[in-house]
């Protein structure tokens, strides 16, 4: 149910027209209060076909993605809007994304105890169990509320937010309605003894609703037609308690029955609970994550499936990757059910000591493991579903571990050297298989040749017990080897040549060369060679990118 | 809509005729590490020239950046009396990463949590890193994205001049 984009003109028209009375009066007064800033990204590629990485033929030969956004602020004031144009979307890029428009615009008045924003607006309510709306522009994930969002703060210490609104999809907007309140204590701004405290105390709830109106589903078996709810709510808790190094953050989530088509129209309550305990000090610090997810979708409109319109947030607790075969099988939440653990470590060797050296080691130790929930199927649409013990655990669904020791060897060598290991299970994205198991060796040589010449080296391996099969077509199996060299001149110019290769098990020969110059804050980035199909992961979300092979361009600029 | 567009482009052109250097946006809610809320008017350094690094904890050349200047960063401070200010765009994922890492790191910078990515938004950072720099009066005067390794030398030639009192 979604609604097309024919309403969007006037909110647009109303929009200038304050953002031009705003700034007149300025004018007259002759007052330079205000300020224009803005940023502009422009990003194409030009794609051929290639059967062994699977990219196919693209009619229009040039895809390009753009927009620009453009921020006003005088004072506590400000607005904005956001042009985006999809002619036609980049691979990987949902279709229904094909257009240009304005697609975000908003006004708003901020002081320091109150703030009010009308049209497009992000928001968190404490970690996201219960709300976040968010955008991330290399993932194509824009879930804005349009609508009104106001904070208040009547005293110290405490904070109220309130919003309703409804979500971004492409072009147009969910049908639900979401609404949410937020409350926020600090105790030790609350309470004068506790001032000066060493121990710090936040405490925080939020309650979220979603309206939408009824449909037809029917059940599978009596082919009755179900009973939906119209208005669903979710409610969290939330402790975020500091004492020097130590520190300990807690969310409980709860949602009510909420049969969707992601959880087959069950009428099972959801719940999730998030725990992060640390200790740190100069040199040390260490960290764990505990999570339980239960049932824990949330989505503005039942029916949406895809990674679109959600409410809320799951984040997923596993470390994130940035070398290329560590990262190889990121992670993606699974809100439906999961159980996990995550320890961090890390630990710097003084310098002058055995292992120190000269100029001191660094060591980071980080370990993971996921698995299902310990559940039990008591029936189809229209039931409870399913029932879980709440501390048992299913299936493994994804471990890690990786050492890495990073340490500087002279003025002008440093040297990275990383151990992986990652376990992963397919069934994470939707397909049946054995678990792959890999093992990941990494160097990685930065080589300061002088102030204005760097070069950096690194080498990656790759281990696996998978091997390609044709008929799953997963072009990740096998065992692999890249190299990649980058060379600098100064911070404005650099070349890079990587290579990614199958020698063993596998298929493939990822090739690539980039050349980018960077001055000030713009930034242009030209690419040629072969890109892997596979997810692409930035900010804790996951989604899948289709192969390709050719021409990438990237300009980006704030100003 | 050619009424629309001429206003807006009026509206433009009219901010950039005011062109005068941006000051850092102040009502804007960040979170220290121990979870207060303060607002971006928090960022000050009595007249004395500002670095803000839009950072990540995931994000290599970030950390690469952060910890070649802490190396030089006390000598920094002494001979220019210059401040760093770390801003963290982690979301939930790694927010509570953010102290550990900082302290496992040994930095001594300011560090403020943006979860939300308002200040991010309101800065106009499209990628990390993103490093700012802010002269006596809170005007933005130089802005730059990505690090190489090396290049903390040319930021710190640019503060070494704000310090003077020269133009940048």
């Amino acid at each position: 149910m979604i609604k097309q984009r024919s309403n969007l003109r006037t909110p647009f028209v109303l929009c200038v027209a304050i953002l031009a009375c705003f700034s007149t009066p300025t004018f007259a007064q002759g007052i330079l209060g205000g300020h224009v800033t803005g940023n502009i990204q422009l990003d194409g590629q030009i794609s051929r076909r290639d059967t062994i990485i699977g990219s196919n033929d693209v009619p229009e030969k040039l895809l390009t993605n753009a927009r620009a956004d453009i921020l006003y602020t005088n004072g506590d004031f400000s607005a904005g809007l956001r042009y985006e144009a999809y002619l036609n979307p980049m691979l990987g890029f949902n279709n229904q994304y094909k257009g240009q428009g304005i697609a975000n615009y908003f006004v708003s008045y901020k002081t320091q105890d109150f703030a009010i924003t009308a049209g497009h607006y992000y928001e968190q309510f404490g970690n996201g169990l219960t709300l976040r709306a968010y955008e991330d522009r290399y993932l194509g994930l824009d879930n804005a509320l349009f609508g009104l969002n106001v904070m208040y703060r009547p005293w110290k210490g405490v904070t109220f937010k309130g919003l309703i609104g409804r979500q971004r999809v492409y072009w147009g907007m969910g049908e639900g309605i979401v609404r949410g309140l937020d409350g926020e204590l600090n105790l030790n701004e609350i309470v004068k003894p506790w001032e000066e405290s060493r121990t710090r105390i936040t405490l925080g709830g939020s309650f979220v609703s979603k309206y939408e109106d009824d449909e037809t589903i029917l059940s599978e078996i009596s082919g009755y037609k179900l009973n939906l709810p119209k208005n669903i709510g979710a409610g969290s808790v939330r402790l975020d308690l500091s004492h020097g190094g130590f520190g300990l953050q807690a969310e409980y989530a709860l949602k009510g029955q909420d049969p969707n088509i992601m959880n087959n129209y069950i009428y099972r309550t959801g719940q999730a609970l998030w725990l992060s305990a640390s200790y740190s000090q100069k040199g040390l610090s260490a960290n764990i994550q505990a999570k339980r997810v239960d049932n824990m979708g949330f989505k503005s409109v039942r029916s949406q499936t895809g990674e679109m319109l959600y409410i809320n947030y799951i984040p997923a607790i596993t470390k994130q990757h940035t070398y290329a075969f560590l990262s190889m099988y990121p992670y993606a939440t699974q809100s439906a059910g999961e159980m996990g653990l995550q320890g961090d470590f890390m630990y710097k060797f003084k310098k002058e000591t055995l292992l120190g050296g000269k100029y001191g080691t660094d060591l980071h130790i980080n370990a993971s493991l996921i698995r299902g929930l310990d559940s039990t199927i008591v029936g189809g649409r229209g039931t409870e579903g399913y029932t879980s013990t709440f501390f048992g655990t299913g299936d493994l669904y994804y471990g890690d571990l990786s050492i890495e020791l990073a340490k500087k060897l002279s003025n002008k060598l440093k040297l990275t050297t990383t151990y992986g290991y990652v376990a992963f299970n397919p069934i994470v994205e939707g397909h049946a298989g054995d678990i792959h198991h890999n093992h990941v060796v990494i160097g990685d040589l930065t080589w300061k040749i002088n102030k204005k010449n760097v070069i950096r080296f690194e080498a990656e391996w790759m281990g696996s017990d998978s091997h390609y099969d044709a008929d799953i077509d997963d072009k990740r199996c096998g065992d692999w080897i890249m190299g990649l060299v980058e060379y600098n001149f100064t911070s404005a110019w650099f070349v890079s040549l990587s290579d990614q290769y199958a020698y063993h098990d596998g298929i493939g020969n990822y090739y690539n060369i980039s050349v980018g110059y960077t001055k000030g804050a713009t930034r242009l980035q030209l690419g040629y060679g072969k890109q892997r199909e596979g997810i692409i992961c930035i900010g804790g979300v996951c989604r899948q990118v289709p192969a390709s092979n050719g021409l990438t361009f990237s300009l980006t600029t704030s100003f | 809509m050619k009424k629309i567009i001429l206003t807006f482009a009026a509206t433009l052109l009219f901010g950039f005729a005011m062109a005068q250097n941006a000051k850092i946006p102040e009502n804007i809610t960040l979170k220290t590490l121990d979870g207060k809320t303060v607002e971006s008017s928090i960022i000050q350094n009595d007249g004395k020239p500002i670095i803000i690094s839009f950072w990540a904890t995931w994000c290599k050349p970030c950390n690469r950046e952060l910890n070649a200047i802490k190396e030089v960063y006390d000598e920094w401070r002494e001979e220019t009396g210059v401040k760093l200010v770390a801003i963290s765009i982690d979301d939930a994922r790694s927010a509570s990463r953010v102290k550990p890492h900082v302290d496992g790191n040994e930095w001594e910078y300011e560090v403020y949590l943006d979860q939300n990515q308002e200040f991010k938004r309101a800065m106009n950072v499209i990628n990390v890193p993103h490093t700012f720099l802010i002269n006596g009066k809170g005007e933005i005067v130089w802005q730059h994205t990505s690090y190489v390794d090396g290049s903390e030398e040319e930021l710190f030639e640019l503060v070494r001049k704000l310090a003077n009192g020269e133009e940048i």
